[in-house]
């Protein structure tokens, strides 16, 4: 008894060891399995993510016009990832045969600002026409 | 007509049932105890499940062999890296393929790691129970160490998805081992003091002494596995009789206790938890070189035909596989047997005698996982056949 005593009075004179969050961050490895999306410089659309995703959250969709789409992707198909039904497995990001996926280790995905959707993601890597340089 | 009166008065003992569950019995899993309580003694405990059948064996014939590894991972989520490994080991039986010996290590690793934070959970949740609080604050304190292991290892925090067919998903570099060693340096002494809280305090040992005995007859009787099994003097660990992946090179002993009541439960997993801090430094020591990795984009598609059975020890006791293969990309079969579906279900006669306060200590004692252990099975008792239908079709009365 003396034993948990004495560990319970060494503690009440520190802080706290419970994170404040959102007012402060929590530590996560630079490397953890967090929000990805297709670069599409690279993604020539072949729709293996979308054939192996365990939960069906990737489904292939039509770049718009008005995007410089590189020639490797002739059907101009780009994976679109639903950020509630993926289970971060990271199953796309191996499978992918020209390694497109960007991954980071951004894991809030609940906000009060809405946060960037796969689409927006993906989209933003490309050149639209006219823009010159990248 | 003569009046007839009583000359006797018959009292009937009261028999009071009380529900305890499905919400949060004792650990916050649903799980429904019917106990029956004359006074304050327990007579009779039915044991009722049903409330998280999700249907993942059937699922899993429609997905794909791959897919399924993700899949089995989410069967249960503290012990998702052994119900992976498990799967993962019974394909590479059908595929006729050895990891190499980096991988296996890697493996060990992440599943005692898994090991030590899921008993760290269920002595803390035992603290609680006792209405010791601050322990179970504290224990939890530094389960976050492991927790950070794991992180720094599989890249999550709980569901690793770790295992591949032919290896493991990620290597191990040397700063990612020494903070690891770092972590589990910190943790030893933490792990090695709450097992003297829970050898010594009074109040613990109160609660826990001599509270749902088993005997080693019982115990092998009524097919208990794992901790519960080894804390009834019975030294069965598939870790020991399967040597599977490294464990046939990591050394490791096999812990055993003999009364088989609560405190001895729970001390063989305090003492387990101290060995797998010692292998996982073993393995961090004796890691062998080479590719854990292989390349996904390059396993094969299609599995020939055949069968696997394999075992793997969960936190909760024996864990078993049975994959059937058709040929194609898809399992014809994949049954699952967890070790808490043993435990649990087959444990109502261990409550009896005890004071109705006991029930949820006995209950935490099992270690139970209700999430892995759902089952439906509907016997024809006029032909002797026995069915698996789904809960929906039983909620609406249409079982013929």
């Amino acid at each position: 008894m003396s034993a948990i005593i004495n560990e319970v009075l060494k503690w009440f004179f520190k802080k706290p060891v419970t994170i404040e969050y959102p007012k402060e961050e929590t530590e996560v490895e630079k490397d953890a399995r967090g929000r990805h999306y297709s670069d599409l410089s690279k993604c020539i659309g072949c729709s293996l993510c979308a054939i192996d995703c365990p939960t069906g959250a990737i489904t292939m969709k039509k770049i718009p016009e008005g995007y410089e789409v590189p020639k490797k992707n002739p059907r101009r198909l780009f994976p679109v990832i639903d950020y509630m039904k993926c289970i971060f497995c990271y199953r796309c990001v191996t499978i992918c045969p020209v390694r497109a996926y960007v991954t980071t280790n951004e894991y809030r995905l609940a906000s009060t600002i809405r946060p960037e959707t796969s689409e927006e993601l993906s989209l933003n890597t490309l050149r639209r026409v006219g823009e010159g340089g990248k | 007509m003569t009046e007839t009166r009583a000359d006797k008065v018959v009292e009937f003992p009261m028999l009071v049932e009380v529900p305890i569950g499905p919400q949060h019995p004792a650990v916050h899993e649903p799980i429904m105890l019917k106990v029956y309580v004359d006074g304050e003694e327990v007579v009779k405990v039915e044991i009722n499940t049903g409330y998280n059948h999700r249907g993942v064996e059937k699922l899993a014939e429609r997905n794909t062999f791959y897919k399924n590894i993700f899949l089995c991972g989410r069967v249960c989520g503290i012990c998702n890296t052994v119900h992976a490994n498990c799967y993962v080991r019974a394909l590479e039986a059908i595929l006729n393929v050895d990891p190499p010996p980096r991988a296996k290590y890697l493996r060990v690793l992440a599943m005692e790691l898994e090991r030590i934070h899921s008993h760290m959970i269920i002595n803390a949740i035992m603290a609680e129970i006792l209405g010791f609080d601050t322990l179970f604050m504290y224990i939890m304190r530094d389960r976050e160490l492991v927790m950070k292991a794991k992180e720094i290892l599989t890249g999550a925090r709980v569901l690793a998805d770790y295992m591949m067919v032919g290896g493991v998903r990620r290597d191990l570099n040397e700063v990612k081992r020494d903070r690891i060693k770092d972590i589990l340096r910190k943790l030893e002494p933490r792990v090695k003091y709450y097992m003297k809280v829970f050898e010594e305090d009074a109040t613990i040992r109160k609660r826990l002494v001599d509270i749902g005995t088993i005997t080693s007859r019982d115990a092998v009787n009524h097919g208990l596995l794992g901790p519960t099994l080894r804390g009834s003097g019975i030294a069965s660990d598939a870790r020991d009789y399967d040597r599977y992946d490294a464990y046939g090179e990591v050394p490791f002993r096999l812990i055993v206790r003999k009364h088989g009541d609560s405190h001895d439960r729970m001390m063989v997993r305090w003492e387990e938890t101290i060995n797998s801090i010692e292998m996982c430094n073993y393995v961090l020591d004796h890691l062998p070189q080479g590719n854990a990795v292989p390349d996904e984009r390059r396993l094969p598609r299609r599995f020939p035909e055949g069968e696997a059975y394999a075992t793997a020890e969960a936190p909760r006791g024996e864990l078993t596989y049975y994959v059937i293969s058709k040929g194609g990309d898809k399992p014809y079969r994949v049954k699952i047997r967890t070790p808490s579906f043993n435990n649990i279900i087959n444990s109502g006669f261990v409550y009896l005698g005890h004071t109705l306060a006991d029930v949820p200590v006995i209950l935490v004692s099992f270690d139970p996982c209700i999430s892995c252990m759902e089952r439906v099975i509907v016997t024809d008792l006029r032909n002797g056949v026995r069915r698996k239908v789904p809960i929906r079709t039983l909620a609406r009365g249409e079982v013929k």
